[in-house]
Protein backbone atom coordinates (compact mmCIF):
# COMPACT_ATOMS: atom_id res chain seq x y z
CA UNK A 1 0.00 0.00 0.00
CA UNK A 2 2.60 2.62 0.91
CA UNK A 3 6.33 1.74 0.58
CA UNK A 4 8.88 4.13 2.09
CA UNK A 5 12.32 4.21 0.98
CA UNK A 6 15.16 6.22 1.63
CA UNK A 7 12.67 9.40 3.13
CA UNK A 8 14.84 12.47 4.82
CA UNK A 9 13.71 15.81 5.52
CA UNK A 10 16.22 18.78 6.64
CA UNK A 11 15.34 22.85 7.53
CA UNK A 12 18.07 24.19 6.10
CA UNK A 13 20.96 22.53 8.37
CA UNK A 14 18.72 20.48 11.14
CA UNK A 15 17.89 16.90 10.16
CA UNK A 16 14.47 16.09 11.04
CA UNK A 17 13.96 12.83 9.24
CA UNK A 18 16.91 10.51 8.23
CA UNK A 19 16.40 7.52 6.38
CA UNK A 20 13.15 6.36 6.84
CA UNK A 21 12.38 2.68 5.60
CA UNK A 22 9.04 1.44 6.15
CA UNK A 23 6.08 -0.68 4.07
CA UNK A 24 2.90 -0.58 5.12
CA UNK A 25 0.51 -3.26 3.67
CA UNK A 26 -3.12 -2.76 3.26
CA UNK A 27 -5.52 -2.79 6.27
CA UNK A 28 -2.78 -2.26 8.88
CA UNK A 29 -2.95 0.18 11.67
CA UNK A 30 0.41 1.18 11.66
CA UNK A 31 0.96 3.19 15.36
CA UNK A 32 3.81 5.94 15.58
CA UNK A 33 4.97 6.47 19.07
CA UNK A 34 7.84 8.20 20.25
CA UNK A 35 9.42 11.85 22.15
CA UNK A 36 8.18 14.98 20.80
CA UNK A 37 10.58 16.62 18.21
CA UNK A 38 11.19 12.61 16.71
CA UNK A 39 9.74 13.52 13.80
CA UNK A 40 6.73 11.48 13.92
CA UNK A 41 4.22 14.56 12.45
CA UNK A 42 6.69 15.68 10.27
CA UNK A 43 6.90 11.70 9.08
CA UNK A 44 3.14 11.77 8.56
CA UNK A 45 2.66 15.29 6.76
CA UNK A 46 5.42 14.18 3.92
CA UNK A 47 2.71 10.92 3.59
CA UNK A 48 0.44 12.83 1.68
CA UNK A 49 3.47 16.13 0.61
CA UNK A 50 2.45 18.58 3.10
CA UNK A 51 5.68 18.51 3.73
CA UNK A 52 8.01 18.26 0.36
CA UNK A 53 10.60 15.84 1.12
CA UNK A 54 14.40 16.45 0.91
CA UNK A 55 15.45 12.74 -0.49
CA UNK A 56 13.97 9.22 -1.00
CA UNK A 57 10.78 7.79 -2.16
CA UNK A 58 7.42 7.35 -1.12
CA UNK A 59 5.23 4.97 -2.97
CA UNK A 60 1.35 4.56 -2.47
CA UNK A 61 -0.50 1.95 -4.02
CA UNK A 62 2.18 1.77 -6.69
CA UNK A 63 2.14 5.84 -7.70
CA UNK A 64 5.54 7.40 -6.82
CA UNK A 65 4.73 10.72 -4.97
CA UNK A 66 8.29 12.06 -6.21
CA UNK A 67 7.54 11.75 -9.23
CA UNK A 68 7.17 15.15 -10.83
CA UNK A 69 4.26 14.36 -13.46
CA UNK A 70 2.32 12.79 -10.05
CA UNK A 71 -0.47 14.58 -9.58
CA UNK A 72 -0.38 15.52 -5.46
CA UNK A 73 -3.94 16.75 -5.46
CA UNK A 74 -5.52 13.04 -7.10
CA UNK A 75 -2.97 11.54 -4.63
CA UNK A 76 -4.20 13.49 -1.66
CA UNK A 77 -7.98 12.03 -2.55
CA UNK A 78 -6.65 8.90 -1.53
CA UNK A 79 -5.10 9.55 1.61
CA UNK A 80 -7.29 11.35 4.14
CA UNK A 81 -5.88 13.12 7.05
CA UNK A 82 -6.91 14.24 10.34
CA UNK A 83 -4.86 16.89 12.51
CA UNK A 84 -4.68 17.66 15.95
CA UNK A 85 -6.49 20.82 15.84
CA UNK A 86 -8.66 19.46 14.01
CA UNK A 87 -9.00 22.10 10.88
CA UNK A 88 -12.80 22.37 10.54
CA UNK A 89 -13.97 24.82 8.50
CA UNK A 90 -15.18 27.44 10.96
CA UNK A 91 -17.63 29.23 8.19
CA UNK A 92 -19.21 25.65 7.08
CA UNK A 93 -21.95 23.92 8.84
CA UNK A 94 -21.22 20.57 9.72
CA UNK A 95 -22.65 19.25 6.85
CA UNK A 96 -21.44 21.43 4.46
CA UNK A 97 -17.38 20.75 5.82
CA UNK A 98 -18.20 16.82 4.80
CA UNK A 99 -19.76 17.60 2.02
CA UNK A 100 -17.39 20.24 0.28
CA UNK A 101 -14.25 18.07 -0.82
CA UNK A 102 -17.15 15.33 -3.07
CA UNK A 103 -18.58 18.35 -4.00
CA UNK A 104 -15.86 20.68 -5.84
CA UNK A 105 -12.96 17.60 -5.92
CA UNK A 106 -15.17 14.58 -7.33
CA UNK A 107 -18.18 16.87 -8.58
CA UNK A 108 -20.51 14.27 -7.17
CA UNK A 109 -24.57 15.67 -6.62
CA UNK A 110 -25.71 17.09 -3.91
CA UNK A 111 -27.78 14.77 -3.26
CA UNK A 112 -25.55 11.79 -3.66
CA UNK A 113 -23.15 13.64 -1.40
CA UNK A 114 -25.81 14.89 0.91
CA UNK A 115 -26.70 11.23 1.51
CA UNK A 116 -23.32 9.79 1.86
CA UNK A 117 -22.53 12.49 4.69
CA UNK A 118 -25.40 11.56 6.60
CA UNK A 119 -24.39 8.06 6.40
CA UNK A 120 -20.65 9.20 8.25
CA UNK A 121 -22.96 11.22 10.22
CA UNK A 122 -24.75 8.54 11.57
CA UNK A 123 -21.27 6.31 11.57
CA UNK A 124 -19.50 9.33 14.16
CA UNK A 125 -22.33 9.63 15.97
CA UNK A 126 -23.26 12.61 15.24
CA UNK A 127 -26.10 12.81 12.65
CA UNK A 128 -28.29 15.36 15.23
CA UNK A 129 -25.78 17.70 14.40
CA UNK A 130 -25.28 18.06 10.78
CA UNK A 131 -26.72 21.68 10.40
CA UNK A 132 -25.14 23.27 13.07
CA UNK A 133 -21.65 25.28 12.99
CA UNK A 134 -18.41 23.61 14.47
CA UNK A 135 -18.06 26.51 16.87
CA UNK A 136 -20.79 25.31 19.28
CA UNK A 137 -19.21 21.55 19.27
CA UNK A 138 -17.24 20.54 21.82
CA UNK A 139 -13.22 19.14 20.50
CA UNK A 140 -14.35 15.51 20.91
CA UNK A 141 -17.25 16.53 18.72
CA UNK A 142 -15.18 18.35 16.08
CA UNK A 143 -12.44 15.76 16.26
CA UNK A 144 -15.55 12.72 14.36
CA UNK A 145 -16.57 15.29 12.00
CA UNK A 146 -12.87 15.80 10.70
CA UNK A 147 -12.74 12.03 10.66
CA UNK A 148 -16.09 12.21 8.88
CA UNK A 149 -14.56 14.78 6.42
CA UNK A 150 -11.90 12.80 5.49
CA UNK A 151 -13.50 9.68 4.98
CA UNK A 152 -16.28 11.07 2.41
CA UNK A 153 -13.25 11.27 -0.21
CA UNK A 154 -13.42 6.89 0.25
CA UNK A 155 -9.91 7.32 0.99
CA UNK A 156 -7.43 4.35 1.03
CA UNK A 157 -5.96 5.37 3.76
CA UNK A 158 -6.25 7.54 6.99
CA UNK A 159 -3.40 9.43 8.69
CA UNK A 160 -4.11 10.17 12.20
CA UNK A 161 -1.70 13.43 13.61
CA UNK A 162 -2.17 13.27 17.17
CA UNK A 163 -5.97 12.85 16.77
CA UNK A 164 -6.76 12.81 20.48
CA UNK A 165 -3.21 15.30 22.40
CA UNK A 166 -6.14 18.38 22.09
CA UNK A 167 -8.78 17.12 23.66
CA UNK A 168 -9.59 17.13 26.89
CA UNK A 169 -9.35 13.71 28.86
CA UNK A 170 -13.30 12.69 29.32
CA UNK A 171 -13.53 13.45 24.99
CA UNK A 172 -10.45 11.23 24.58
CA UNK A 173 -12.34 7.86 24.68
CA UNK A 174 -15.12 8.91 21.98
CA UNK A 175 -12.93 9.65 19.43
CA UNK A 176 -10.54 6.56 19.89
CA UNK A 177 -13.93 4.69 19.54
CA UNK A 178 -14.87 5.97 16.05
CA UNK A 179 -10.95 4.57 14.88
CA UNK A 180 -11.61 1.27 16.49
CA UNK A 181 -14.68 0.95 14.30
CA UNK A 182 -12.54 2.12 11.46
CA UNK A 183 -9.80 0.15 12.16
CA UNK A 184 -12.03 -2.83 12.07
CA UNK A 185 -13.84 -2.10 9.02
CA UNK A 186 -10.19 -2.37 7.66
CA UNK A 187 -8.76 0.74 6.53
CA UNK A 188 -5.22 1.12 6.19
CA UNK A 189 -4.26 3.81 9.18
CA UNK A 190 -1.14 5.53 10.25
CA UNK A 191 -1.52 7.15 13.54
CA UNK A 192 0.71 9.09 15.62
CA UNK A 193 -0.58 9.36 19.01
CA UNK A 194 0.25 9.36 22.96
CA UNK A 195 -2.75 6.60 23.64
CA UNK A 196 -0.65 3.43 24.17
CA UNK A 197 -3.86 2.01 25.30
CA UNK A 198 -4.63 2.49 22.10
CA UNK A 199 -1.64 1.33 20.35
CA UNK A 200 -1.98 -2.13 22.15
CA UNK A 201 -5.33 -2.58 21.39
CA UNK A 202 -5.56 -1.53 17.75
CA UNK A 203 -2.10 -1.35 16.25
CA UNK A 204 -0.83 -3.94 14.17
CA UNK A 205 2.44 -2.45 14.58
CA UNK A 206 3.86 -0.21 16.49
CA UNK A 207 6.72 1.98 15.16
CA UNK A 208 9.31 3.67 17.73
CA UNK A 209 10.83 7.08 16.52
CA UNK A 210 13.06 8.87 18.02
CA UNK A 211 15.61 12.19 16.51
CA UNK A 212 14.63 11.10 12.95
CA UNK A 213 15.05 7.55 12.83
CA UNK A 214 12.58 4.35 13.36
CA UNK A 215 14.46 3.16 16.25
CA UNK A 216 12.06 -0.10 16.32
CA UNK A 217 9.30 -1.66 14.93
CA UNK A 218 7.62 -4.80 16.35
CA UNK A 219 3.89 -6.26 16.87
CA UNK A 220 2.33 -4.50 20.05
CA UNK A 221 3.17 -7.33 22.46
CA UNK A 222 6.66 -7.98 21.73
CA UNK A 223 7.29 -3.72 21.40
CA UNK A 224 5.94 -3.34 25.19
CA UNK A 225 6.57 -6.34 26.32
CA UNK A 226 10.16 -6.89 25.40
CA UNK A 227 11.58 -3.42 23.82
CA UNK A 228 15.07 -4.25 22.84
CA UNK A 229 16.49 -0.85 22.22
CA UNK A 230 17.81 1.56 25.24
CA UNK A 231 15.88 4.58 24.15
CA UNK A 232 12.53 2.46 23.60
CA UNK A 233 12.91 0.98 26.87
CA UNK A 234 14.13 4.74 28.21
CA UNK A 235 10.76 6.31 26.62
CA UNK A 236 8.44 3.62 27.36
CA UNK A 237 9.09 3.14 31.34
CA UNK A 238 8.63 7.16 31.57
CA UNK A 239 4.97 7.13 29.95
CA UNK A 240 3.81 3.58 31.01
CA UNK B 1 -21.64 86.09 3.87
CA UNK B 2 -24.72 85.84 1.63
CA UNK B 3 -25.11 82.17 0.13
CA UNK B 4 -26.58 82.42 -3.50
CA UNK B 5 -28.34 79.28 -3.69
CA UNK B 6 -29.77 80.21 -7.21
CA UNK B 7 -26.29 79.52 -8.85
CA UNK B 8 -26.08 76.08 -6.67
CA UNK B 9 -29.93 75.11 -8.15
CA UNK B 10 -28.49 76.44 -11.47
CA UNK B 11 -25.81 74.27 -11.32
CA UNK B 12 -27.64 71.84 -9.79
CA UNK B 13 -28.17 69.43 -12.96
CA UNK B 14 -24.10 69.58 -13.29
CA UNK B 15 -24.20 68.72 -9.84
CA UNK B 16 -26.02 65.65 -10.18
CA UNK B 17 -24.20 64.91 -13.58
CA UNK B 18 -20.85 64.97 -11.18
CA UNK B 19 -21.91 63.15 -8.72
CA UNK B 20 -22.94 60.08 -10.86
CA UNK B 21 -19.79 59.81 -12.53
CA UNK B 22 -17.68 60.13 -9.35
CA UNK B 23 -19.97 57.38 -7.70
CA UNK B 24 -19.17 55.25 -10.86
CA UNK B 25 -15.98 55.73 -11.04
CA UNK B 26 -15.68 54.87 -7.44
CA UNK B 27 -17.51 51.94 -7.97
CA UNK B 28 -15.20 50.60 -11.12
CA UNK B 29 -11.98 51.66 -9.54
CA UNK B 30 -13.13 49.40 -6.38
CA UNK B 31 -14.46 46.65 -8.42
CA UNK B 32 -11.18 46.52 -10.86
CA UNK B 33 -8.91 47.39 -7.85
CA UNK B 34 -9.96 44.38 -5.89
CA UNK B 35 -9.67 42.03 -8.99
CA UNK B 36 -6.16 43.32 -10.05
CA UNK B 37 -5.21 43.48 -6.01
CA UNK B 38 -6.55 39.69 -5.51
CA UNK B 39 -4.28 39.36 -8.31
CA UNK B 40 -1.56 41.08 -7.00
CA UNK B 41 -1.78 39.68 -3.67
CA UNK B 42 -1.65 35.84 -4.56
CA UNK B 43 1.58 36.59 -6.71
CA UNK B 44 3.30 38.80 -4.06
CA UNK B 45 2.84 34.98 -1.83
CA UNK B 46 3.74 32.69 -4.65
CA UNK B 47 6.74 30.81 -3.35
CA UNK B 48 9.08 31.59 -5.76
CA UNK B 49 11.54 34.85 -4.49
CA UNK B 50 11.82 36.32 -8.46
CA UNK B 51 7.94 36.11 -9.32
CA UNK B 52 7.44 37.65 -5.76
CA UNK B 53 9.74 40.22 -6.22
CA UNK B 54 8.17 41.77 -9.37
CA UNK B 55 4.41 41.92 -6.98
CA UNK B 56 6.52 43.31 -4.69
CA UNK B 57 8.05 46.00 -6.85
CA UNK B 58 4.61 46.87 -8.70
CA UNK B 59 2.74 47.64 -5.00
CA UNK B 60 6.02 49.65 -3.96
CA UNK B 61 6.16 51.73 -6.88
CA UNK B 62 2.24 52.25 -6.88
CA UNK B 63 2.12 52.96 -3.63
CA UNK B 64 5.22 55.51 -3.25
CA UNK B 65 4.26 57.54 -6.03
CA UNK B 66 1.33 60.28 -5.39
CA UNK B 67 -1.89 59.44 -7.73
CA UNK B 68 -2.15 62.59 -9.17
CA UNK B 69 1.11 62.11 -10.86
CA UNK B 70 0.23 58.55 -11.72
CA UNK B 71 -3.18 59.81 -13.66
CA UNK B 72 -1.26 62.81 -15.73
CA UNK B 73 1.30 59.66 -16.57
CA UNK B 74 -2.23 57.94 -17.77
CA UNK B 75 -3.86 60.43 -18.75
CA UNK B 76 -1.05 62.33 -21.13
CA UNK B 77 1.13 59.00 -22.09
CA UNK B 78 -0.55 55.82 -21.77
CA UNK B 79 -3.81 56.43 -23.16
CA UNK B 80 -2.44 58.50 -25.86
CA UNK B 81 -0.46 55.61 -26.65
CA UNK B 82 -3.80 52.66 -27.34
CA UNK B 83 -6.54 55.49 -28.46
CA UNK B 84 -4.72 57.70 -29.75
CA UNK B 85 -6.24 60.62 -28.08
CA UNK B 86 -6.52 61.11 -24.38
CA UNK B 87 -10.18 60.67 -22.53
CA UNK B 88 -10.19 61.65 -19.07
CA UNK B 89 -12.62 59.42 -17.48
CA UNK B 90 -11.03 56.32 -19.40
CA UNK B 91 -7.37 57.53 -17.70
CA UNK B 92 -9.49 58.04 -14.13
CA UNK B 93 -10.41 54.54 -13.87
CA UNK B 94 -7.16 52.75 -15.24
CA UNK B 95 -5.49 55.00 -12.57
CA UNK B 96 -7.61 54.67 -10.04
CA UNK B 97 -8.17 50.56 -10.35
CA UNK B 98 -4.14 50.69 -10.31
CA UNK B 99 -4.08 52.44 -7.75
CA UNK B 100 -6.27 51.16 -5.49
CA UNK B 101 -4.79 47.73 -6.46
CA UNK B 102 -1.67 48.06 -4.81
CA UNK B 103 -3.23 49.40 -1.69
CA UNK B 104 -6.08 46.78 -1.63
CA UNK B 105 -3.57 44.17 -2.54
CA UNK B 106 -1.95 44.31 0.62
CA UNK B 107 -5.38 44.25 2.71
CA UNK B 108 -6.02 40.68 0.60
CA UNK B 109 -2.36 39.89 1.57
CA UNK B 110 -2.85 40.37 5.26
CA UNK B 111 -6.45 38.78 5.10
CA UNK B 112 -5.41 35.93 3.68
CA UNK B 113 -2.41 35.30 5.63
CA UNK B 114 -4.52 35.75 9.27
CA UNK B 115 -5.94 32.58 8.48
CA UNK B 116 -5.28 29.29 10.24
CA UNK B 117 -2.61 27.81 7.82
CA UNK B 118 -4.02 24.85 8.98
CA UNK B 119 -7.43 25.61 7.12
CA UNK B 120 -5.27 25.48 3.95
CA UNK B 121 -3.83 22.18 4.59
CA UNK B 122 -7.23 20.92 5.77
CA UNK B 123 -8.39 21.80 2.63
CA UNK B 124 -5.72 20.68 0.32
CA UNK B 125 -5.51 17.51 2.61
CA UNK B 126 -8.91 16.46 1.08
CA UNK B 127 -7.33 16.97 -2.68
CA UNK B 128 -8.52 20.27 -3.53
CA UNK B 129 -6.08 22.29 -5.31
CA UNK B 130 -4.66 26.12 -4.39
CA UNK B 131 -7.49 27.77 -6.16
CA UNK B 132 -10.30 25.84 -4.90
CA UNK B 133 -8.80 26.19 -1.25
CA UNK B 134 -8.79 29.72 -1.78
CA UNK B 135 -12.21 30.07 -2.91
CA UNK B 136 -14.08 27.52 -0.99
CA UNK B 137 -11.91 27.88 2.06
CA UNK B 138 -9.64 30.97 2.67
CA UNK B 139 -11.45 34.04 1.11
CA UNK B 140 -14.82 33.34 2.32
CA UNK B 141 -12.88 33.44 6.40
CA UNK B 142 -10.67 36.13 5.18
CA UNK B 143 -13.59 38.29 3.39
CA UNK B 144 -14.89 39.34 6.69
CA UNK B 145 -11.48 40.17 8.33
CA UNK B 146 -10.78 42.41 4.71
CA UNK B 147 -14.11 44.53 4.95
CA UNK B 148 -13.40 47.17 7.49
CA UNK B 149 -9.79 47.75 5.49
CA UNK B 150 -11.62 47.68 1.91
CA UNK B 151 -14.11 50.15 3.54
CA UNK B 152 -11.83 52.30 4.00
CA UNK B 153 -10.09 52.34 0.33
CA UNK B 154 -13.31 52.66 -1.29
CA UNK B 155 -13.92 55.40 1.02
CA UNK B 156 -10.47 56.91 -0.20
CA UNK B 157 -11.12 56.43 -3.40
CA UNK B 158 -14.27 58.26 -3.70
CA UNK B 159 -12.20 61.32 -2.28
CA UNK B 160 -9.25 60.48 -4.60
CA UNK B 161 -11.54 60.47 -7.71
CA UNK B 162 -11.65 64.37 -7.22
CA UNK B 163 -8.15 64.66 -8.75
CA UNK B 164 -9.55 63.62 -12.34
CA UNK B 165 -10.89 67.18 -12.28
CA UNK B 166 -7.14 67.99 -12.96
CA UNK B 167 -7.98 66.18 -16.77
CA UNK B 168 -10.95 67.48 -17.33
CA UNK B 169 -13.54 64.10 -16.42
CA UNK B 170 -16.57 65.85 -15.92
CA UNK B 171 -17.31 64.40 -11.85
CA UNK B 172 -18.08 66.33 -9.18
CA UNK B 173 -14.92 68.18 -8.23
CA UNK B 174 -14.42 69.52 -12.27
CA UNK B 175 -18.49 70.71 -12.17
CA UNK B 176 -17.69 72.66 -8.66
CA UNK B 177 -14.95 73.99 -10.13
CA UNK B 178 -16.49 75.31 -13.34
CA UNK B 179 -19.04 77.58 -11.08
CA UNK B 180 -16.26 78.87 -9.14
CA UNK B 181 -14.33 79.93 -12.48
CA UNK B 182 -17.92 81.41 -13.29
CA UNK B 183 -18.73 83.57 -10.31
CA UNK B 184 -15.98 83.57 -8.30
CA UNK B 185 -18.08 81.83 -5.47
CA UNK B 186 -15.97 80.22 -3.53
CA UNK B 187 -18.14 79.08 -0.15
CA UNK B 188 -21.13 78.01 -2.90
CA UNK B 189 -19.03 76.29 -5.24
CA UNK B 190 -16.66 74.40 -2.79
CA UNK B 191 -19.26 74.29 0.33
CA UNK B 192 -21.52 72.22 -1.98
CA UNK B 193 -19.02 69.82 -3.45
CA UNK B 194 -17.94 68.45 0.56
CA UNK B 195 -21.26 68.50 1.00
CA UNK B 196 -22.03 65.81 -1.32
CA UNK B 197 -18.44 63.78 -0.86
CA UNK B 198 -19.31 63.71 3.07
CA UNK B 199 -23.23 62.73 2.25
CA UNK B 200 -21.89 59.67 -0.24
CA UNK B 201 -18.97 58.78 2.53
CA UNK B 202 -21.35 59.18 5.05
CA UNK B 203 -23.74 56.54 3.34
CA UNK B 204 -21.35 54.23 2.07
CA UNK B 205 -20.04 54.25 5.95
CA UNK B 206 -23.40 53.25 7.27
CA UNK B 207 -23.75 50.39 4.76
CA UNK B 208 -20.76 49.12 5.58
CA UNK B 209 -21.48 48.49 8.77
CA UNK B 210 -24.46 47.32 8.23
CA UNK B 211 -22.80 44.68 6.04
CA UNK B 212 -20.54 43.75 8.77
CA UNK B 213 -22.93 43.57 11.27
CA UNK B 214 -25.07 41.28 9.13
CA UNK B 215 -21.60 39.19 8.09
CA UNK B 216 -20.73 38.81 12.07
CA UNK B 217 -24.50 37.24 13.00
CA UNK B 218 -24.02 34.85 10.33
Amino acid sequence: MIKISHLKKNYGKTDILKDINITIKSSEVVVVIGPSGAGKSTFLRCINSLETITEGNICIAGVDLTDKKTNINKMREKVGMVFQDFNLFPHMTVKENVMLAPLRVKNCQVQEAEGKTMVLLQKVGLANKADVYPESLSGGQKQRIAIARALAMEPDVMLFDEPTSALDPEMVGEVLEVMKQLARDGMTMVVVTHEMGFAKEVGSRIVFMDRGSILEENSPQELFNNPCHERTKAFLSKIL
Amino acid sequence: MDFRFDIVAEYGAFFLQGTLLTVGLSLIGVLLGTIIGLFISLGKMMKSKWCSLIFTCYINIIRGTPLLVQLLIIHFGIIPLFLHRSNGIAATIVALSINASAYIAETIRAGIQSIHKGQMEAARSLGMTYMQAMRYVILPQAMKRMLPPLGNEFISLIKDSSLASTIAAPELMYWAQAMNAQYYRVWESYLTSAAVYLFLTFTLTQLLSKLERRLNIE
